[in-house]
């Protein structure tokens, strides 16, 4: 089925997101929809997808014009839209997710397991795969779990899929996994878009691009003509670097030790030190047992055996507050639940942690509070309206600065980022980095812990890898390379 | 664009309507003050007559709920970071128990037999008295936050266990309360007896501060929209749940002081009772949301006064006592529906 978006406009009050856009998608083609945060891709989608509906412009399929006034419509059209936070519910069978709201029932109004059973088990059997329709979703793990939205999206004869970040959470070979059900899907004709930030990801799979920026279509053709520097040049405006970073800046004294550290089943026996001015890394694969590690550094979680030292003297964190008045920091993953507060306002979310200190004769001294936060939303330049904003007014780079920045205020020694770029676009990205950097030349002991080995080669003087809970090694300068880091995060 | 002088307040009303949650409190308080003074009628000879018994009326509606009203203030404290307490009640008749066997003038007072008696001994009995709420407030903080207790099940073990403790104790005790300590709640200015209205008056201003101008205050709502970023954020959960509960059971001491000075004794199965019920009716109609995180004491104060107000105006219709209670219900739901329905918007 050919799709057409021609001309699509949208305007959120005042707020031009959409300037007369275009977007096309073959049968059987996989074509990767780019763009920043905020640069309309979600828009577009959503007007695809029935959720929005568009000031002007159209929407043609095979060349007859389409008016989607509701999901529903979009999905009898032929389209699905498989989002981000996956739709499946882990207390029930795949089979039965499979049909939720148009479960099929047998004459009498009981439901059909049988059939729901074998239509699913048909659908698997049409990708290749070999997964039991009657297993929990809860036990399934992440990549099988997009896999199953998608079958679900085939399921109601889906002719084209949109997948929006499908790879966000997914660790190397899960991703391949679900790269090769898109070739399949690929062959039997159907169209795929693939909304991500992660460009290396879109010059394996995808056919071909379409890059938004600012609301307008700014770039589009065929992956095989571009290299992923032009695509973020695309989105970005203007050169985005590439080569290593590196703080260049002599290491300091020893700013925090772990000595067999240990927490089963999460992690055991690490010893590590982190040096003031350094900026070290730490990454492995989903399960290595890094975010646990440094949860419990920070105090957040327990361990049951080793030591951890702080400028050389032995401490024993139990909370997070004591590792705060210790000069701890720490920038945790999926900052929609760990990072911030949305009732809040962007100001309170941005100065949370230095409430205690902002007190003066009882009560909060509102203008101490608004002259930190406005120094640290220049040095890290973040784009706001209102500092009464509410923090989910931002965009998730800038929602991100606004966690460092309300750590950044009590001077920390030691700060921990884990997954600082998670859900951040390609600009906002580079400025975590210059910022980071920024950080281990003013002395702090930055650890960012990442996924992303592009990531760590480009922003850490060394790293350490982990597997199963262990460190098996440490790579800097020759040795810090994608394929070295991958085989210790591998166990090899 | 304000076309007519109707349409622009239209969309000025409606805008406040939707982003404003005490907007909504305050209107609904308006429309009930209105069919209240229609109810009262204006069968006066006079204005000043007709003033004289609606100052009377409503000066007798806020001092009968000052007691709970106080104890509402508390409420959207403990709400708002995501706790309930149902104990309240039964805390105050504790509580009151205490403070009586302290002031008590007859044969068995406490400090009556050390000889002391008068205005340190009030003083002395009101101060353990709130020392006593912090201490069993703290004890309920301790369930909910170290032992991760949920509050509705930690505070409900306390009220039956203080309500029974205090009624064995109690048995064979009938403690005098002395004609002075009465003044602390009788005592009449202006030729009135408001004192209990300006006690929480005062309470309200107060707390209204510590919500929005302390880090305590900002850190309870905190925790009440996401405990696990506060805690990520450095805030101390536990102190500030145990805090939240300590304030509660201080509150309740104010509101037993309040409640002995204006009767002179205590009745240790029935006082308090159906309390903590209102005060949390008070607090949702207010505008604070259940799910924590979101609500404000002036909210609580006008909550309160909504449910004062209507028990008064159905008391002036006619409406039978029983079925009052049954609006009060029919009213808390629908303050929820319209909460509820802001959000979608």
């Amino acid at each position: 089925m050919k799709l057409k978006m021609d001309g699509i406009c949208k305007s959120f009050g005042s707020n031009e997101v959409l300037k007369s856009v275009g977007f096309q998608l073959s049968e059987g083609e996989i074509c990767a929809l780019l763009g920043e945060n905020g640069a309309g891709k979600s828009t577009l989608m959503n007007i695809l997808g029935g959720v929005l509906q568009p000031d002007s412009g159209e929407i043609l399929l095979d060349g007859k014009k389409m008016k989607f006034d509701s999901p529903a419509q979009s999905l009898d059209a032929g389209i699905a839209f498989i989002h981000q936070e996956l739709n499946l519910i882990n207390d029930l069978p795949i089979y039965e997710n499979m049909f939720i709201g148009r479960e099929l029932k047998k004459k009498n109004g009981l439901l059909d397991h049988k059939r729901m059973i074998e239509e699913t088990r048909r659908v698997f059997e049409r990708m290749g795969l070999t997964l039991d329709p009657k297993e929990m979703v809860r036990n399934l793990d992440a990549s099988y779990k997009q896999i199953v939205e998608i079958s679900r999206a085939l399921l109601m004869n889906a002719k084209i899929i949109i997948m929006d970040e499908p790879t966000t959470s997914l660790t190397d070979p899960e991703i391949e996994k679900v790269f090769t059900i898109l070739r399949q899907l690929r062959e039997q004709q159907v169209g795929i878009v693939f909304i991500s930030h992660k460009l290396r990801e879109v010059m394996e799979i995808c056919d071909s691009y379409t890059v938004l920026r600012d609301g307008v279509m700014v770039a589009s053709g065929s992956v095989k003509d571009v290299t992923t520097s032009d695509l973020a040049r695309f989105m970005v405006g203007h050169d985005v670097r590439t080569e290593k970073l590196g703080s260049g800046v002599q290491r300091g004294e020893e700013r925090l030790s772990l000595h067999g550290v240990t927490q089963e089943p999460y992690f055991r026996d690490v010893d590590l030190t982190a040096y003031a001015g350094e900026v070290l890394g730490v990454t492995g694969l989903l399960g290595d047992g890094r975010s646990e590690l440094f949860s419990a550094v920070f105090g957040a979680e327990s361990i049951s055996e080793g030591e951890i030292r702080l400028g050389g003297k032995p401490v024993r964190i139990t909370s997070t507050w004591q590792a705060k008045q210790l000069g701890i920091a720490y920038v945790p993953r999926n900052r929609k639940e760990n990072g911030i507060i949305k009732d809040m306002s962007i100001l309170e979310n941005g100065t949370i942690v230095s409430w205690r200190e902002l007190m003066r004769h009882g009560l909060l001294d509102h203008v101490r509070q608004r002259a930190q936060f406005e120094k640290e939303k220049a040095a890290l330049h973040i784009k706001m309206g209102k500092e009464s904003d509410s923090i989910t007014s931002l965009s998730g780079g800038n929602q991100q600065k606004v966690v460092l920045a309300k750590w950044l205020s009590c001077e920390p020694k030691v700060l921990i980022l884990d997954n600082p770029t998670q859900g951040v676009d390609v600009g906002a990205k580079e400025e975590i980095y210059d910022i980071i950097l920024k950080l281990a030349k003013e002395g702090v002991a930055v650890i960012v812990l990442s996924s992303e080995a592009q990531e760590i080669i480009r922003v850490c003087d060394r790293a350490l890898v982990m597997y199963h809970g262990a460190i098996v090694g440490e790579v800097r300068g020759e040795t810090m390379t994608e394929h070295e880091i991958m085989r210790l995060a591998t166990g090899g | 664009m304000e076309k007519t002088n109707k349409k622009g307040f239209l969309a000025w009303f409606t805008d406040n309507w939707k982003r404003k949650p005490l907007f909504s409190t305050g209107i609904a308080l308006l429309v009930m003050v209105i069919l209240q003074i229609l109810a009262l009628g204006f069968d006066y000879a006079s204005f000043g007559e007709w003033f004289a018994a609606f100052s009377r009326n409503w000066i007798n509606i806020l001092r009968n709920n000052a007691g709970v009203g106080i104890i509402a203030l508390g409420m959207t404290f403990v709400i708002i970071s995501g706790g309930i307490d149902l104990a309240v009640g039964s805390t105050m008749v504790a509580i009151g128990a205490v403070i009586m066997s302290l002031i008590d003038s007859g044969p068995s007072g406490l400090l009556a037999g050390l000889g002391i008696t008068g205005i340190p001994a009030y003083i002395i009995a009101i101060a353990i008295g709130v020392l006593l709420g912090v201490l069993l407030g703290e004890c309920t903080g301790v369930l909910v936050a170290h032992f991760g207790m949920p509050p509705f099940i930690a505070t409900l073990g306390m009220m039956k266990i203080c309500r029974s403790v205090t009624q064995q104790c109690m048995q064979k005790a009938s403690p005098t309360v002395p004609k002075a300590f009465l003044k602390i709640s009788n005592a009449r200015i202006g030729g009135e007896i408001i004192l209990p209205i300006l006690y929480w008056l005062a309470l309200a201003v107060i707390l209204h501060v510590v919500s929005k101008h302390t880090a305590f205050g900002r850190q309870v709502f905190a925790i009440g929209s996401n405990e696990r970023t506060s805690k990520l954020s450095g805030v101390n959960v536990r102190a500030v749940k145990r805090r939240v509960y300590a304030l509660m059971g201080a509150l309740v001491a104010v509101t037993a002081v309040i409640q002995i000075a204006r009767i002179g004794s205590m009745d240790y199965a029935n006082a308090g009772s159906g309390y903590e019920m209102d005060a949390i009716a008070a607090v949702i109609i207010g505008g604070t949301s259940m799910s924590g995180g979101r609500g404000s004491v002036v909210g609580s104060v006008l909550g309160m006064l909504i449910l004062a107000v209507m028990n008064n105006l159905l008391n002036l219709i006619g409406v039978p006592p029983f079925l009052r209670e049954a609006f009060k219900g029919i009213i808390v739901i629908g303050a929820v529906l319209l909460q509820k329905k802001e959000k979608a918007s």
